[in-house]
């Protein structure tokens, strides 16, 4: 009992001293919100960086010409079973599975950045 | 039982070209959905790319771009759908898939080790054919 007395007179913390508009909430940690995946879609840049990498590693495709606004048929000469084969590359690479309706619209690079940027469930 | 669901649909009976195409692309994007499966079922992983195969789907289709009766488009497409529906229920075996869908014009892996090294170009060319 004495000891304990004797212990916690030798004890300093520091005191913390609320301000007169009563206590804040700590910024830094207002922002951590350690299981919410509701912050996690990808930037616009890292789908455009994957996307172009995904048309650039395609086969039959020159990659010097492939920019983010390029068509597939018309600008870099594939056919349309080549543009189906791109979307289903692409999403391989994005995890998604994009239903026939949405694929068949899927004709440019534009589109398809547009399309997966905007999918929740990009990966 | 998944695997014969594949089969079970009503054989396509297309009106016109367009509808045609339409299944061509539809029997296209069935087959690359289940290129993960096959990799895995015939442990391809290290022997061909994803990306590889999907190209060697595309063109066993697109030697059939001539045709032009929607019929005869059905009866092709009839007849893929039976062959991936062989591949994805291990009907056929490893070395199959590779025989006909990994390996390209040159057909079997050559084997080349320490006792082709020194050969000269004339006797490689000679070997492979008698006009070089």
């Amino acid at each position: 009992m004495a000891l304990r007395a004797a212990v916690l007179r030798h004890i300093r913390l520091p005191v913390q001293t609320l301000t007169a508009a009563g206590s804040r909430p700590q910024p830094q940690w207002s922002f951590l919100r350690l299981f919410s995946s509701h912050d996690d879609h990808l930037t616009k840049e890292e789908v455009i960086d994957r996307v172009l990498d995904v048309v650039k590693s395609f086969p039959k495709v020159d990659p010097s010409k492939v920019t983010a606004d390029v068509h597939f048929q018309k600008d870099l000469g594939l056919d349309s079973l080549d543009t189906v084969e791109i979307v289903m590359a692409l999403e391989e690479e994005f995890k998604l599975e994009i239903p026939d309706k949405e694929a068949d619209k899927i004709d440019s690079c534009n589109l398809a950045i547009e399309y997966i940027y905007n999918h929740p469930m990009a990966g | 039982m998944a695997f014969t669901l594949r089969s079970v649909k009503v054989p396509p009976n297309s009106a016109s070209l367009e509808e045609a195409r339409g299944r061509v692309f539809d029997f296209f994007r069935q087959a690359c959905r289940s290129i993960p499966t096959i990799m895995d079922i015939y442990n391809l992983d290290d022997v061909v790319t994803k990306s590889q195969l999907r190209s060697t789907i595309a063109s066993e289709i697109r030697k059939n771009t001539h045709v032009t009766n929607p019929k005869v488009i059905d009866m092709l497409l009839f007849k893929g759908m039976e062959e991936l529906n062989n591949i994805v229920e291990h009907a056929k075996q490893r070395h199959h898939i590779i025989g006909q869908y990994v390996l390209g014009r040159q057909g079997l892996a050559q084997d080349l080790d320490t006792k082709d090294e020194g050969v000269s170009d004339f006797l490689k060319n000679f070997y492979k054919s008698n006009y070089f």
